[in-house]
This record gives structure tokens, sequence and C-alpha cells, in this order.
């Protein structure tokens, strides 16, 4: 037990980064910057919190009059279930099979249950602080506001305690059992894509049922007997996944004998779950990952004719940086996934809760006004900060530098100016945010059946706008690069550069919304105001790169390794 | 050529001091071996020589070049071989290679004859179009090595370059070491192994606490003790305290 404790603790630690951070903060003091940046994070944090707590407050005075306010917790319940199930899938394949520390914990003296324990903690704890924003609130707020007493809040602790077990113990039974198939095949690269656009597509599936059970039927006599009972709008909402279900009317029930029952069942599957993932640990972990990371490769010598063919006759060092940036990342499943394949999957995620959803208060209302607006300006802009969206919030352009990692050290002797590096860079992630562009812009015309001159408007802006965004994830990625990471997830899906560089490109497109929102009512005219967005994002391109040349110039030689 | 004037490179806000005030000149067509103890300041020094570190103070010249004021053209007549292959393993070795002939300029032809060349040597030939991620980490050292040859460079810098090959492959280095100053080339390497050091270099340096403790051909460093014992002697009298 001793054993299994210490391996937990350093799980914890290696992940977090515990260690490092102490060291660099206290005594090497290098990270001390952090610090008011976080305060400023959580200042961000606070006001944003202020609104979900007001949003909240709203919906309990609605739904109160009605009975039935338990929908509330249980709605947050099932969204934080739902987001544990869509990250997990990627936290869990990383921490299970991608962690370069597993090659150290193999030979140790543990069980391949132990380990997966162990790994199966790191993310748990990860998922708590996932969740904790969005379900948190929720629960605080609903059992001050319903004037809780001490039965719900226990039951709130072990149901938030519990929560995360279920959707990630199913995640984790799925992962393993695809990693054994994989390990078997020469091609587990592919089949670790193949599998996990797999995985995702059960996710969305997963979102589509939601969408589609809380449509309310229109009859007028269902709708009498769905106010009636007092717990009918938690089960239609649970009903997608039945473990919010008992979650929400465990907190419902305090420990009333319907409280006390949902609880154990939530318990219960919850333990067997857990237990199902140490068994199928201990019987197929390690035969889906002894191997996983060895590549066998042929053994044949090139003939001269080949040889010369496949020597370059030299590129320039940009084409040859660019070409390795796209290499290294589509080479590299868990990068591809993270860039590419989401720049793909992010317009499509919108085609989804468009076409499928329940059509009420939802992403399909924004695109229903987008395509019947009588207002084109307010179509052009909003189609073009669609573009952007779906192009640029990929992670790709913020994780230029850390994605490099241990190899940055090739970066900083080659005899290539930092300027020509970060513009091969730029390209590289600025044809990923293309890629998205014009995927999201055959939505656009094919779903939502835009008008062409809407539609190359709204293209023109989003091209000069994705230089800037491209621009800007680079700029945060180059002031603080990831470079020390075992497990690529690091790189770009634990990297807290990708949610500053999110979080300033979302505040970016806010500002100019603000500033046109103000240069319409002060009357300027609807050509106007997309001749002014377009002048406002060239020249913030031009002069966000500008910087970029000139930052790179100075990081690169500051940036030691 | 390289030179270092009175540099001095610590961490930690100054409380480690990794490099001290060493003044140090590599001579074109000489093989310099850094030796000294473990957390010496052998890697720091190198890593401040090929850019990688920045120096608190004095400067290093690279053929003549400044490292902090000229960078690029350092760089372009330098190549070095980490203690650690840490290389794209996601490219095939031929990829690699290209990618480091682009990066340098080297002609279409000239690589592929100097490709051919240390491939057949190291013997990487039938693994060369395999992606790196499937080489044995000796197999990785030998490609970074064939990298650091590719551009024919002025001077060569390596860390602890034996570590990880096989005795054939670890001669054929020590070969082709010699015929890369043969050609007034600069060549600067640091090492754990005495024999090697005492055999091929031309002048040997010993670093302890980031001072330099010692400097000179082999026949100087024995002077400097009135045993004239072997160079493993001279190393652990001069780094016992």
């Amino acid at each position: 037990m001793r054993r299994l404790t210490s391996l937990l603790r350093v799980g914890l630690r290696n992940n977090f980064g515990l260690s490092l951070l102490r060291f660099r903060l206290f005594k090497q003091k290098k990270d001390l910057w952090m610090v008011p940046v976080l305060l400023l994070a959580a200042a961000g944090i606070v006001s944003l919190l202020y609104g979900y707590f007001r949003l909240i407050g709203g919906m309990y005075d609605m739904l109160r009059p009605l009975g039935q306010e338990q929908a509330l917790p249980a709605f947050a319940i099932l969204m934080g279930q739902f987001l544990i199930l869509v990250f997990g899938l990627y936290y869990i394949m990383s921490a299970f099979y991608f962690s370069k520390d597993l090659e150290m914990l193999i030979p140790l003296p543990f069980k391949p249950f132990e380990v997966i324990l162990s790994k199966f903690t790191v993310v748990l704890v990860n998922e708590y602080l996932t969740m904790a924003p969005l379900v948190l609130p929720m629960f605080i707020y609903f059992g001050v506001l319903s004037r809780a007493r001490g039965p719900y809040w226990i039951n709130a602790l072990i149901v938030y305690l519990l929560l995360p077990i279920i959707p990630l113990g199913l995640v984790s039974v799925l992962v393993v059992g695809l990693m054994r198939i994989v390990n078997v095949s020469r091609k587990k690269d592919i089949l670790i894509i193949v599998g996990s656009l797999f995985l995702i597509v059960f996710g969305l599936g997963f979102q589509v049922l939601i969408n589609r059970s809380a449509g309310v039927n229109p009859d007028p006599q269902a709708i009498v007997n769905f106010l009636a009972s007092p717990d009918s709008l938690l089960k239609q909402i649970g009903s997608a996944f039945p473990p919010s279900i008992w979650a929400g009317q465990a907190l419902a029930g305090g420990f009333s004998g319907s409280g006390l029952i949902n609880l154990a069942v939530l318990l219960a599957v919850s333990l067997a779950l857990f237990y199902l993932i140490l068994f199928l640990a201990e019987k197929l972990f390690y035969r889906g990952l002894i191997g996983l990371g060895e590549v066998s490769g042929r053994k044949r010598s090139l003939s001269a004719l080949e040889m010369s063919h496949r020597m370059s006759s030299g590129r320039r060092p940009v084409r040859a940086i660019f070409w390795r940036e796209w290499r290294v990342m589509n080479r590299t499943p868990i990068f591809l996934l993270n860039g590419i394949l989401t720049a793909f999957l992010i317009p499509l995620i919108f085609v989804l809760m468009a076409t499928v959803g329940s059509g009420r208060g939802d992403a399909s209302q924004i695109f229903r006004m987008l395509s019947s607006s009588s207002n084109p300006t307010l179509v052009v802009l909003s189609a073009a900060c669609f573009l952007l969206i779906c192009g640029c919030l990929n992670g790709t352009s913020s994780s230029s530098f850390s994605r490099e990692g241990g190899q940055f050290w090739i970066s900083k002797v080659i005899p290539v100016a930092p300027g020509e590096q970060v513009a091969a860079k730029f390209l590289h992630s600025y044809l990923v945010a293309l890629l998205g562009i014009l995927t999201a812009m055959v939505v656009l015309i094919v779903v939502l059946r835009l008008r062409a001159a809407a539609c190359a408007a709204a293209l023109v802006l989003a091209l000069a706008g994705g230089v800037a965004l491209t621009v800007m994830g680079m700029i945060i990625d180059l002031a603080r690069p990831l470079l020390q990471w075992t497990n690529p997830m690091k790189a770009i899906k634990q990297n807290l550069n990708v949610v500053f560089a999110l979080l300033a490109e979302l505040g970016v497109l806010a500002v100019i919304g603000y500033g046109l929102n103000f240069l319409s009512k002060a009357g300027v005219s609807g050509n106007g105001l997309v001749l002014i967005a377009l002048a406002v994002l060239v020249l913030l391109s031009w002069a966000s790169y500008q910087f970029l040349q000139r930052f790179a110039e100075r990081r690169y030689r500051e940036i030691e390794v | 050529m390289i030179e270092l004037n009175h540099v001095s490179k610590s961490y930690n806000k100054g409380k480690i001091k990794a490099v001290d005030d060493l003044t140090l000149t590599v001579k074109p067509g000489e093989i310099f071996g850094f030796l000294g103890p473990n957390g010496a300041g052998k890697t720091t020094t190198i890593k401040l020589i090929v850019g990688l570190l920045k120096p608190d103070a004095g400067t290093i010249r690279v053929n003549g070049f400044d490292t902090q004021r000229e960078p690029l053209k350092c760089k372009a007549v330098t190549t070095y071989v980490p203690d650690y292959p840490a290389v794209y393993e996601r490219l095939t070795g031929l990829e690699y290679l290209n990618f480091i002939g682009d990066v340098y300029g080297v002609p279409k032809n000239d690589r592929l004859e100097r490709t051919r060349k240390w491939l057949e040597i190291f013997e990487l030939s039938q693994a060369v179009s395999n992606p790196i991620q499937s080489y044995s980490h000796g197999m990785k050292q030998k490609i970074v090595l064939t990298a650091a040859l590719l551009p024919a460079p002025e001077v060569m810098v390596l860390d602890e370059p034996m570590v990880g090959l096989d005795p054939r492959a670890s001669h054929q280095l020590k070969e082709l070491m010699r015929e890369h100053c043969s050609q007034g080339k600069t060549l600067f390497f640091s090492t754990h192994i005495m024999e090697v050091a005492e055999k091929l270099c031309d002048r040997i340096g010993i670093i302890h606490n980031g001072r330099l403790a010692a400097c000179g051909t082999m026949d100087e460093l024995k002077k400097l003790d009135k045993a004239e014992q072997s160079l493993e002697g001279i190393f652990l009298e001069l780094t016992e305290k």
C-alpha cells in the first residue's frame, strides 16, 4: 500500500509539475511573473463566475414556480459529464499510453493495475479541475438559493467526487480495448487516429442524443403532465445519460429514501466500473502498451538512383522548416488530432448542432438568425467571426514553439535567422487555419446557403483576421514556450499558452465587435463597417507580424536549452 | 578556431557558477579534448560555444565571429552534436539529413557524396529511409553525427560523442575526427574516456568547478605533475578538491 501511495504521489507531482514549479518559483525565482498573470486570470474568472451566478439565479427564479428547479444541478452534472467524455479521451489516451514515464514505470515492481490506478488518479484530479468551473458554482449557489440543509451538502460533495468516474471509466474501457487492437498492427499511428475519431464521433453522437432528448413534446396534455411532476425536467435532461439522473436525484433527495437509493446506485456503478478498469488493466494494459512506441523499419538500402531522387536539391530554409513542421505535426497522432483534424471538426460540430439540435436556445438559433437576417452587414461580420473561430481556435499556432520540445536545440544551432524560422512556422499555422476557414466556408455555403457576395466578403475578412490571430497565438507561445515535456499532449492540450491564446483571440474579436457596434450606432453605413473591419484586421495583422519578427530575434537569443 | 575570453555563466541568479572566467583558445587543425568531473561545466561551456546558452560575461569567437554579435555567421561554420541525440523522431533519417542540408545550404552533389560516405561508414544505409523513431540509441547518435558532418563545417563541437556508440563506430568516429582536423579544421569535444583524450587530442583542457584547472598538450600536462603519471592520474589529482 505504501508503494502504491508513493506511486500516486509521484504521478500527481509529476503531472502538475509541482516540484519543478516550486524549484522555478522559490529557488530559481524564474516564473515569478506568472503570479500576477495568474491573478489577472483569476480576476477574469471571477467576472465570468459573477455572470454564471446571475444566470443560475435567473433560471432558478424561472423554474422554481414550475417546481422544476431540480433540473438546474442535473443540467450542470450532464454538461460536466459530457465535458469529461470528450476531454477524457485525450487525457486517458495520453496518460495511459503516450507518457514517457511509462518506460520507467514498467520495469519497476508494480502490477499493471497499479500503474493504471496511478495514471487514472492523475486524470481524475485533472477532471475535477476541468469540471469545477461548471459544476461547483451550480452546486453551491443552488444549495444557497434552495436553503439546503446538511444532507444536500454531504450528498453534493459525494456526487462531485463520483461524477467523473463513470464517464472516465467508460472512456478508459474503450481506450484500453482500442489500444489492445491497435498494438497488433504495424500501422499503429493510423489506427490510433482512426480509433480516436471513432470515439469523438461517439461523443458527438451522445451530444446529438442530448439535444434530441431535450426537445419538449408539443402536446398540451403532455406539457401539463410534464409540469405536474417535480423532477420531469431533470429526468428528461438526464435521459441521455442515466448516471446524470442518479446524481441529480441523489442531490435532490438528500437523506430521504430516493436520495440515498440514487446515491447508492451511483456509488455502486462507479465502483463497479472502477474495478472493471483495474481488471481490464491487469489483463490488457501491458499487451496494448508494450511495444506501442516501437516502430519497426524495413532494412533496405536505397539504390544510387533512389537516393538521388530523394535527396533534396536544396530548398530554401523557410521551405525546409515549413516541411519539417508539417511532417512532425501530421505524423504525431496527438498533434494531428489537435491540429488539422480539429480545424476540420469544429465546423462539423457546428453543423451537427445546427441541423440535429432541438432548434431552441442553442447554436442552431444563431445559425438561423445568421442565414435569415435582413441585415447583410451583420451576416457578413458574423460569418467572418465564425470562419475565424473555426480556423484559428485549434492550438496549432499557440503551440508552434512548445511542440519542438527537446528538439528546440536544433532550431537554436542552425544558421537560419529567427525571423525566417518564425516565417516558416507562421506559414504552417496559417495553412492549418486556412483549412479550417475553408471547411467552415463550405458549411456556410452548403448548410446555411449564404449568398455568394456575403461569403466572399466574410472570407476576405477571415483571411485578413486569420493572420493576426495566428500571429497572436505564436507570440503567446514564444513568450513562454513549454519545451520540457515527456508527453506530446502537454505541448498542445495541456499547454496553458493554448488557453491564453484562445482567450486573447476571443478578446480581440470581442473588442472589434464592440467597436463596430459603437460605429454602427454612430451612423456608419454597413459597407463602411465591413471596410473598417477589414482595415483594422489588415493593420492588426501587419503590426502583429512585424512585432513577431522582432520578438523572435530577441526570444531566440534569450531562450536557453 | 574557437576563442573564449573571460567567459562566465551562472545559474540560479548567480548562485551557481557553472563557468567561471574561462579563457581558452582552440587553434585551426586542432583536436581539443575537454575533460572534467560531472557538473564541472563541460556541457555549459559547449552550449555557450554553439549559442544554446548566453554568457553572463566575456566573449566567444568562432572563426573570428562573435557568437553574440554575429550568431548566424558562427552557426554557418559550426555544427554540434549534443550528449543526448534528441532529434525529430517522426522524420526519416534521410528527411532529417535533407533538412540539415537545406538549412546549411549544402549543394546536392556534395550532399549525395557525403551522405553516401558517412551512411556507409556508420552502417546506416539500410535504415536511412526509416523513421528515426525506429532507431536504437547508437543509431540516433550516428545520424546526428552524419548530419553534423554533412555541411563539412569549419568547426565541430561534440559533447561526449562516444556515448552509446559500439566499438566499431567509436573507432570510425575517432578516424573521422582526425580526418576533419587534418584539413585544418577545428574540433572541440568533451569526454570522460581518458584513453581517447590521451591518444586523440592535440591539446587537453581540464575544467573543475567552472574554472580551467589545466590546459595543454599531453606532455605539458605531465610536466605539471612530478610523478609524470597517466592522464587519469593527473585528472584525479587536479579534480580532487
